[in-house]
């Protein structure tokens, strides 16, 4: 009791010493109530979870302060404190507290963002700068991404202004970045005018015949391709003695011949149709003529090495992946398709940069890696072992299209355009009167990249940037592009202005298509912007389903998983080449659980379905890879498609998606402090503490001698950790069902002494892994309810629907608006999840009700 | 006097290795250069103290033979290896590092591609490259020297390897001529080049002068958080223009003259020891005159035929030999080829502490990198990669020693060298913090 008076008194003069100069001591019945129920635990000496509360400034004005605070209020709020052995205040006691600091920190609040607006001014990040100079100039094909640092992130997203920082490498590599685009488009419009159609035959390529001889760096059939006439191998032509192709003399003969593999494209045996390369950015159509085949057993012992000239009609079709290749090794996957035993023609749409060449990779087949022993094919059997054909590929191209004659379009108006340089790679733009046409071009171009009315009268800005390089000698086209790189690196372009308050029809119309299209408004969307109808709610709901419903949809549906569930991250870590060997390599594996929360939410967007989906669904979308890794009754196919799933499957809903799966985990272990914590921030929204920061990770033991859970048992019986631990594991444990790799498990793994289990990986290497102790799943929620396993949470979890939305909705909320749910946000998202009530909350209602609401609508 | 000499003799002897030693600078040894620029470069770079410091990363991708490498203890008693015998006299001024490597960077030969990037699986389908570390310091310290940084090659498969890459994992190609690097590094340009460099810079200022007025026309009229975010654009502006700046000073300053002549390219890939020498030469040549403050040099061993080595008969090319697949023959031609790039790099040292900057070795404001991106080149594995780290002021003489079995993170060692270059970062690719052990002088 004299404790107490004392503190009281302290934490009175120290109120009224700063009331003065800092204002920064709380109002007395705030202080009242604290004294009473908080200073025990929460004071200089105690400072329980790190908070202070006696020597805690009381100033709502300063954003972080209010942070704080507001931290303290949800706590109370909530119940969770003061903690359940104390004291319950009574209740107008606490009803009073709530209201006078709710209240203050609101009405702090509310002045700020009349003053500055809920979200910062931010610049465009690296994934919009690309969609905007993608749209702006009519070059779908430019590839920018990458040029740019990557961006800062706050409340797990690349779209908030205080983290999107400009720093000058940053400004070097915009200036960098906006010439490289600028001269891409040129080059897009420079060259050949007209369309060819060229076959490019695999028994033309080196990189296909080549490894059909084998020498001192190879001589495993394996590696090897091999000469295919129909179904039948070609002993003579394998070993030399007959010519690499009949020729255009028997040109019905020659149409039968091919180049097979009996592995996947991977070091050293990549083949590619290096023949061909993009003369032109631009859009083209690629044609391979291809079909599955089965290669025969090598003699009875070794019958796992393919015997190359016994050949045969395949047994299955076999998935495909296309890659653009840049030399030496830049790969961009283009697409994907199926061979099947039948030879067929398979035709892709793309868009290539210039110089790039086409690899096609059948990515079922093994990838044969060097180790312990050698490499032995998976799917080899008894009688031997599938393989591709190729033909030919077929290109047309360079498309032209609307899209290139508007690029240059856009970049030189109807000045004329002289071809020059070999094969017309260069241009030259003629200008009679040099400064009246920079000044009308960059008018108009500032027109189409400003986002905002009366963006020509920037021109005078930078007119003297094209004069100054006239005059010191440039040539038209060149001192122009240094106008518009300035344009493209000024900040009324990289930056998404707003005034606080309301947002005007150009503005509204910025975030909207940044929200959905990650870019900068097209041409529809800025005239209905113009004519005010964007500001009413009617016209606003039609362009936001125009939106949704456009393929440029797909940009937000990947941005905003990339961040949201982090699958940015899916590469950073690969299965272990030991302990997971039968993922390691398995890049079809890889991209098609990458693939999957794609297709899964864009289905709950398209098809409005309750966000409820999002813990558990009786569907999922899967090709035959993903359909063998869940034990899903099997398939044939690349592409991914809606399968429902059988009753008392574990898989449905995002938490048991690969994907999700494997960035919650490393190459090696599984963790459930990481994956429940993840869990319950990502898609339960109730984001854990942070760790203290002296309490060290447990170091997983791969021995296999205790489990993960063993480890954090000892953990969890301090009565210090555990209190955090019950809000952050139990997602986790109901996980600890399923690998590194989202593979269901009922025994972990380990590696050392042990009977390995059989098989053999990707790599052709044995396993050597074996079976460990077995996995407990079980848990219980902090509520104390308790679950046996995944499914058993996943239905604890939908008993609470609208705090899934809920969630859903505040991580769209960042997304768009730049800025967390605030305070004073909360009664909005509450209004919004009543509307969205009717379709039990469905996706779409639920981006319609945020884009409709105040905080989309203000700054 | 050792030019001429260089040039005609292809293989190198005890005796010309002696002679070849010290090349002396007739003009700006860096204490009569600094003072004119100092006050531009020392003073601009927030961050980065006075003093001049320099990274050269080399990878030999055939690696070494591991047995003949790695020390048997740990700490600073170790024992010496054989090949770190050859480098007895410079115990004090390295760093042996095993169970090293970097995370996920599999795929046998295409690693050396990610030698300094770190990028995973080079390997593997939709593989693309990051930037490296030589890039990253030349993006950051680059307008300090004439060069922000030199790429170079020993028998490279062009186009196809490098350790240089940009951001957006381009590949730089490497200069595989030391008369080409000797020329941009020593010889005045063409008036008409220079002038095309002048107006390129000229150019970037006048458009960053433009990005800047109407910056600050912007800054004027919005809210206090809004315009914070401007005032960083508006500074970020203006140093990337100071930096042009600083760049387009050295087009106007004349280039440091040293008495060596040009020297001679040797003609044939076989010369593969003389050719590595000679990027030797250049590196410190640039170091010493302070041209560039990051050298990255690729030794493709991989891409070389059977070389000439003095004083062992080689009856293989130095790939096949690689797989040696426990051939004692094949293991004494492959120890005799380790055993000379021992003496290159014992040599390399020698010479990097005769030369003195501010009355201190170079060696000490000098980091260098010697490992590669095979651990054992018969085996083709990416982990244990044999790693050699000399100089910089760090306090060496030791062997850290990490699990061979869960190898340590290598890109830490980056993150504890870009600190040394006084660059504020604490990640590279997939570090985890700074080099555990090591500790500065």
């Amino acid at each position: 009791m004299i404790r107490n008076t004392r503190r009281l008194l302290l934490v009175l003069t120290a109120g009224i010493a700063l009331a003065g100069s800092r204002a920064a001591a709380a109002p007395k019945a705030i202080q009242a109530f604290l004294e009473r129920h908080c200073l025990e635990c929460h004071d200089a000496d105690t400072h329980k979870g790190g908070l202070d509360l006696a020597t805690l400034d009381f100033r709502p004005a300063v954003s972080t302060n209010r942070a704080r605070w507001t931290a303290v209020y949800d706590r109370v709020e909530q119940g969770e404190m003061p903690p359940k052995k104390k004291a319950r205040p009574a209740g107008p006691e606490l009803s009073t507290f709530t209201n006078l600091l709710g209240g203050a920190l609101l009405s702090a609040e509310r002045s700020e963002i009349a003053r500055e607006g809920r979200s910062v001014q931010r610049r465009m990040n690296r994934y919009e700068y690309e969609q905007a100079l993608r749209d702006l100039l009519h070059a779908p094909w430019l590839q920018l991404r990458d040029h740019l640092p990557e961006d800062g992130v706050a409340h797990r997203f690349n779209k908030v202004g205080q983290a999107l920082d400009v720093s000058h490498v940053q400004m070097a590599r915009y200036l960098s970045a906006a010439e490289e685009a600028l001269r891409q488009v040129i080059a897009g419009a420079a060259g050949e005018p007209e369309t060819r159609v060229v076959r490019y035959r695999t028994r033309d390529e080196g990189s296909y015949t080549g490894p059909m001889k084998f020498s001192v760096f190879n001589t495993a059939p394996e590696r090897a391709t091999f000469p295919v006439l129909g179904f039948e191998g070609q002993p003579a032509v394998r070993a030399g003695t007959a010519p690499i192709t009949v020729g255009e003399a028997q040109a019905e003969l020659r149409d039968l011949e091919g180049v097979g593999v009996a592995a996947g494209s991977y070091e050293p045996l990549e083949p590619k149709f290096q023949g061909f390369q993009a003369p032109m950015p631009g859009r083209y159509k690629l044609r391979f003529h291809g079909y599955s085949i089965w290669v025969g057993p090598g003699p009875t012992n070794r019958w796992f090495i393919p015997d190359l000239d016994t050949l045969s009609r395949g047994r299955r079709s076999e998935p495909i992946t296309v890659y653009s290749e840049t030399p030496p090794h830049l790969l961009r996957r283009l697409g994907d398709f199926d061979v099947t035993p039948e030879p067929a023609v398979h035709e892709l749409d793309v868009w290539l940069l210039a110089g790039e060449t086409i690899r096609v990779d059948p990515s079922r087949l093994f990838r044969s890696r060097p180790g312990a022993g050698r490499w032995k094919n998976p799917l080899a059997e008894k009688d031997g072992q599938p393989g591709v054909v190729f033909r030919w590929l077929e290109v047309e191209g360079p498309i032209r299209g609307e899209d290139s004659a508007a690029g240059i379009r856009l970049l030189f108006g109807d000045l004329p355009i002289q071809r020059g340089g070999p094969q017309g790679s260069s241009i030259e733009v003629v200008s009679r009167q040099p400064r009246e046409d920079a000044n009308r071009l960059l008018r108009a171009f500032l027109k189409a990249t400003y986002r905002r009315p009366d963006a020509e009268r920037e021109a005078r800005r930078f007119l003297p940037v094209v004069e100054s390089a006239l005059k010191s000698g440039s040539p038209f086209a060149e001192a122009l592009l240094a106008g518009y790189t300035a344009i493209l690196c000024s900040p009324e372009f990289l930056c998404i202005r707003e005034r606080p308050g309301r947002l005007d029809g150009p503005a509204l119309a910025t975030r909207l298509s940044f929200f959905l299209w990650n870019s900068v408004p097209d041409a529809e969307l800025r005239e209905v912007a113009e004519k005010g109808r964007l500001l009413k709610p009617e016209g606003l709901r039609t362009q936001t389903d125009r939106l949704l419903d456009h393929p440029n949809s797909r940009r937000f549906v990947e941005a905003f998983l990339d961040y949201w569930l982090d699958l940015r991250r899916i590469q950073t870590t690969a299965p272990d080449a030991t302990l997971y060997s039968d993922y390691y390599l398995d890049d079809l594996l890889a991209d098609s659980a990458l693939e999957e929360p794609r297709a899964f939410f864009a289905e709950l967007v398209r098809e409005n379905l309750p966000a409820s989906n999002l813990v558990d669904s009786d569907f999922v979308w899967i090709n035959e890879r993903l359909a063998r890794h869940y034990n899903l009754p099997a398939f044939e196919g690349i592409d991914l498609r809606h399968v429902p799933l059988p009753p008392g499957s574990v898989r449905g809903g995002l938490m048991t998606q690969a994907a999700i799966l494997k960035v919650t985990a490393n190459g090696t272990t599984t963790s459930p402090v990481l994956r429940g914590s993840w869990i319950m921030d990502r898609i339960v929204g109730r984001p854990p503490p942070p760790p203290p920061p002296s309490i060290p990770a447990v170091e997983p033991d791969i021995r296999g001698a205790a489990t993960i859970r063993q480890q954090l048992d000892k953990h969890r019986s301090q009565e210090s950790c555990a209190a955090c631990h019950r809000k952050i594991d139990p997602a986790g444990f109901a996980l600890e069902s399923f690998d590194v790799m989202g593979g269901f498990r009922e025994r972990y793994r380990a590696l050392g002494p042990g009977t390995p289990e059989p098989g053999v990986g990707m790599g052709g290497q044995r396993f050597e892994f074996h079976p460990a102790l077995p996995v407990d799943c079980t848990g219980e929620l902090p509520d104390g309810r308790p679950f046996r396993d995944i499914r058993e949470l996943k239905a604890l979890l939908l008993e609470d629907e609208p705090q899934i939305a809920r969630n859903l909705v505040r991580q769209l909320a960042v997304y768009a608006t730049g800025s967390p749910i605030r305070l004073g946000d909360r009664a909005e998202v509450e209004r919004l999840l009543v509307r969205t009530q009717a379709d039990r909350h469905g996706v779409r209602s639920l981006i319609h009700g945020l884009v409709q609401s105040r905080l989309f609508q203000n700054k | 006097m050792n030019a001429p000499f260089l040039a005609q003799r292809r293989s190198l002897s005890r005796r010309q290795f002696l002679r070849g030693t010290g090349i002396a600078l007739s003009l700006p040894l860096l204490d009569s250069m600094t003072p004119a620029f100092a006050s531009v470069s020392r003073a601009s770079t927030a961050g980065n103290p006075g003093v001049p410091r320099r990274f050269f990363g080399i990878c030999n991708n055939l690696g070494l033979l591991p047995e003949s490498f790695f020390p048997k203890q740990a700490g600073r008693d170790y024992a010496l290896s054989p090949y770190l015998e050859v480098l007895k006299e410079h115990r004090e001024d390295f760093t042996v590092f095993s169970g090293v490597s970097h995370p996920d960077v599999d795929g046998g030969h295409p690693a050396d591609n990610c030698f300094l990037t770190a990028a995973p699986h080079p390997g593997s389908g939709g593989f693309r490259n990051t930037i490296s570390l030589d890039q990253y310091i030349a993006e950051r310290l680059g307008p300090l020297t004439r060069f922000p940084s030199l790429n170079l090659g020993v028998n490279v498969q062009q186009g196809l390897r490098s350790l240089s890459w940009t951001g957006s994992g381009v590949l730089i190609p490497c200069e595989e001529k030391a008369s080409d690097v000797f020329r941009r590094l020593f010889l005045q340009g063409t008036p008409e080049e220079t002038e095309r460099q002048i107006r390129r810079l000229e150019l970037g200022r006048s458009i960053l002068d433009s990005v800047a007025g109407q910056t600050r026309q912007l800054q004027r009229r919005v809210g206090s958080q809004d315009r914070e975010r401007l005032d960083q654009y508006f500074t970020s502006v203006r140093e990337l223009e100071k930096r042009m700046q600083m760049s387009r000073e050295w087009e106007n300053r004349p280039k440091p003259t040293v008495s060596a002549p040009v020297p001679l390219d040797p003609a044939s890939p076989k010369e593969y020891m003389e050719k590595v020498r000679l990027m030797y030469d250049m590196a410190r040549m640039a170091f010493e005159t302070d041209s560039t403050r990051s050298v990255a040099l690729l030794l493709d061993s991989v891409n070389s035929p059977v070389i000439d080595l003095e004083g062992t008969q080689l009856d293989d090319a130095y790939h096949n030999l690689s797989h040696h697949g426990r051939s004692e023959k094949k293991l004494a031609q492959l120890q005799a080829i380790d055993e000379w790039h021992m003496k290159l790099l014992a040599h390399l040292f020698t010479e990097l502490k005769a030369v003195r900057e501010d009355g201190v070795p170079l060696l000490d404001r000098t980091m260098i990198l010697y490992g590669s991106n095979l651990g054992n080149a018969n085996t083709h594995v990416t982990t244990n990669l044999p790693t050699l780290f000399a100089g910089g002021g760090f306090r060496h003489g030791q062997h850290l020693a990490f699990d061979t079995e869960r190898n340590y993170p290598l890109p830490n060692l980056f993150v504890s060298m870009l600190q040394r270059l006084g660059i504020e970062s604490d990640r590279f690719a997939s570090s985890t913090g700074s080099m555990r052990g090591l500790e500065l002088a």
